[in-house]
């Protein structure tokens, strides 16, 4: 690749190989992790095959999306039948708990009153299942946007106040379902009750089934959401969220937020494990229970990471790298390269948040010493790679091509990864997460070394 | 053919005025065709005696995309055609696409035959939606003229649709033929408005003085020309269509800042 200069994103014409996809699709994904939830996308039908075949690339798991159709009629004279058309048949289909409508640039461009529509559509059957709207036009924002807006909506519509209960809410952000899992896991290890939001962590990564489940099992039933509102606190994943669904449940309800970055790294993970200890005793105070400590197979993960950091150290030291993705996964990776001594040089995000800097500066990365990429494409993230010749990449697999032209080596991490098995089962969070991540950056600055090596190698 | 479209600010008279002189170059013999191009399909009510017609679109929404040119060109006064775009219902869905819409299907339909001689779009408001600029940006119109009177936001309008009409001359064949004073009896009206023409690099081809007969003509859902053939306000339409029928004077306009635009109002509207 022999193209000399990145061209900033507010000069360029049209965005080449973009670095996101559209908010209806973080929409999508937030919905999967309802409990029964049926995703019914207000527009054209292209958005929807569209996000049902990017999702499916990734997760390899069915993945029925509903669309409204808008045809010629439907652009002009508004979607109205057609909403209560797909409601209709989605009911008899699929008997969903509950339905999630998003809407294309289509339906928001005119000005759909998709808020009116639906009230008139439940005022006029009240036994539909609960419908939960929101506005994802994506010439407004990208997944990274659809998703969070997705799960405030969920909140918004469903969250009520009381009497404080003894769980946490935890938002977790767009990670994978063994993200998911595994925080489920450590939440649990401190005998915190827990309401995850979403939660696809099953419905995105479930069994082989003998006979087609049109709407997965799992997820977070509406009827746990509904407590959100009554948490002993929130723990609220990414960096660069500006508010976020979290800042509503405390400004509507007063659930105490703690925001915190994604737990990769030492760090990182040391301090939502400090967050999680605080819920725990809070929650527990005037009970007889003891004070939560780390549990123990957690310390012990941590030991061995710290001593697989010592291990690799002299691999992994000084090697410059340009890590891709969602913002809060980028800044939480770029986040673990400084702790493990890796020097990140891009830290290139296709989302709009201008928070990145902001969010690394906070996590200890010196300022000046990289380079933050918002609303990028992979063209000219490709093209600045080209001139910082780092020695690794860190990226979906949408980075390949940048990788394969350049010879540097890339790192699947995040969303999409289209080109590899087990999207869903890559483990990104906590110490296990770590590293495994620090295993594989180390593993992978190592195949490197030795396939170029001309000396060959072998072990004497 | 003359392709033309009539612009202005809503309420200037624009269906008013594109009627009268629809009718008086109808009356002369020409063959016209008007293509309203308003959600409220009001564009030949005077030239059919009434709100007779099924516009374009609720055609289109009723019996689907199988529609005869019958039913949504309707002859009117003089032998005129008719037709309404029409659109969907205040405040759903996307009226500019349905102008867009139904726009393709007359030509689908082969609505425009080679014995016209004038096409007429009469176009609500502002250019300010691509949908209702469809007639000029895709050259279904090529001659502009825009209705205008001495009031302050009548000129502010028509020096918007100039943006406009700047905006899509460059690329295609659009040109401003002129300005259409319809008169409110501001003070120097005719002398502002020739002022804006001059400015804006055109002329105003018309001074239309107010006069009661228009308002008597419309409650009796006929044009000026039909229903007092005698009034001098019907010569005044007969002369306005003989202008535009023998007008040579096409221009990109030069649009004026708010500035220059404020300006000229004050010099000529408080000299009085």
């Amino acid at each position: 690749m022999s193209l000399p200069i990145a061209v900033p994103s507010s000069k360029r014409p049209a965005a080449t190989n973009s670095c996101r996809v559209c908010a209806p699709l973080g929409s999508v994904l937030a919905f999967r992790g309802l409990r029964g939830c049926m995703p019914l996308i207000h527009g054209s039908q292209g958005c929807a095959t569209y996000i049902r075949r990017y999702l499916i690339s990734h997760f390899r798991e069915p993945m029925d999306v509903a669309s409204t159709s808008f045809d010629e009629s439907a652009t002009i004279f508004g979607g109205q039948s057609n909403l209560a058309a797909a409601i209709k048949n989605l009911v008899r289909q699929y008997s969903p708990e509950v339905i999630g409508v998003c809407t294309t640039c289509l339906a928001e461009t005119i000005g759909e009153d998709t808020v009116g529509i639906l009230r008139e559509i439940t005022t006029a059957d009240p036994d539909l299942p609960p419908i939960i709207h929101v506005a994802t036009p994506s010439f407004k924002g990208c997944q990274y946007r659809g998703f969070h807006d997705t799960v405030e909506a969920i909140l918004r519509a469903t969250a009520r106040g009381g009497e404080r209960l003894p769980h946490v809410n935890l938002l977790p952000g767009p990670v994978s379902p063994a993200d998911l899992r595994h925080l489920r896991e450590i939440v649990a290890a401190f005998d915190l009750p827990l309401l995850m939001l979403p939660d696809y962590s099953e419905t995105l990564d479930g069994p082989s089934l003998a006979s087609y489940a049109p709407i997965p099992e799992g997820g977070t039933p509406l009827a746990e959401v509904a407590d959100a509102g009554r948490a002993t606190g929130t723990l609220q994943l990414g960096a660069t969220l500006a508010d976020g669904p979290g800042a509503y449940l405390e400004r509507e309800h007063g659930v105490p937020l703690v925001k915190a970055s994604l737990p990769i790294g030492v760090r990182a993970t040391d301090a939502v494990l400090e967050s999680l200890a605080a819920f725990a005793m809070e929650s527990a105070a005037g009970t007889s229970a003891s004070a939560p400590i780390t549990p123990a197979w957690l310390s012990a993960e941590r030991g061995r990471l710290v001593d697989a950091y010592v291990d690799g150290h002299k691999y992994v030291s000084g090697k410059r790298v340009a890590v891709v993705g969602d913002p809060d996964l980028a800044v939480g990776v770029a986040g673990f390269c400084a702790e493990i001594g890796l020097v990140p040089v891009l830290v290139a995000s296709g989302a709009l948040t201008h928070r990145m800097a902001t969010a690394l500066d906070l996590l200890g990365l010196a300022p000046g010493s990289f380079e933050v990429m918002e609303d990028a494409d992979y063209d000219s993230i490709g093209r600045r790679v080209a001139e910082l010749k780092p020695d690794l990449i860190l990226g979906p697999s949408k980075a390949y091509p940048t990788s394969r032209a350049l010879g540097i080596p890339l790192v699947r991490i995040g969303f999409p990864v289209h080109d590899r098995i087990g999207a869903g089962r890559i483990l990104h969070l906590g110490y296990r997460g770590t590293q495994r991540l620090f295993d594989e950056v180390a593993n992978a600055l190592l195949d490197h070394q030795q396939d170029s090596s001309e000396m060959g190698y072998a072990y004497q | 053919m003359r392709k033309i479209a009539i612009y202005g600010k809503g309420g200037i008279g624009k269906s008013t005025t594109t009627q009268n002189t629809v009718a008086g170059l109808a009356e002369w013999g020409k063959k016209v065709m008007v293509v309203g191009c308003d959600p409220k399909a009001d564009s030949t009510r005077l030239l059919l005696g009434g709100l007779a017609q099924k516009t374009v679109l609720d055609t289109l929404r009723d019996e689907g995309e199988d529609v005869e040119l019958d039913e949504i060109l309707k002859p009117g006064y003089a032998k005129t055609k008719c037709v309404e775009s029409g659109g969907p219902e205040p405040g759903v869905g996307c009226a500019g696409r349905g102008i867009i819409t139904s726009i393709n299907m007359l030509e689908q339909l082969g609505a425009y035959t080679p014995d016209l001689d004038y096409t007429f779009y009469d176009v609500l408001g502002d250019v300010v939606c691509g949908g209702f600029a469809m007639p000029i940006r895709d050259g279904k119109a090529e001659e502009i003229y825009i209705v205008v009177s001495g009031e302050m936001m009548a000129m502010y309008a028509a020096n918007n649709i100039c943006k406009g009409i700047v905006k899509f001359a460059q690329s295609g064949k659009v040109r401003l033929g002129g300005l259409i004073c319809n008169s409110r009896k501001c003070d120097n009206e005719k002398e502002l408005i020739e002022a804006l023409a001059e400015k804006l690099g055109t002329q105003m081809i018309h001074f239309v003085p107010r006069d009661n007969v228009v308002q008597h003509a419309e409650l009796n859902r006929k044009t000026v020309i039909e229903y007092a053939p005698e009034a001098a306000q019907a010569d005044e339409y007969r002369t306005l269509a003989r202008k535009i029928d023998a007008n040579k004077m096409f221009v990109i306009p030069t649009p004026l800042t708010m500035e220059d635009l404020e300006d000229l109002l004050v010099k000529y509207g408080l000299a009085a």
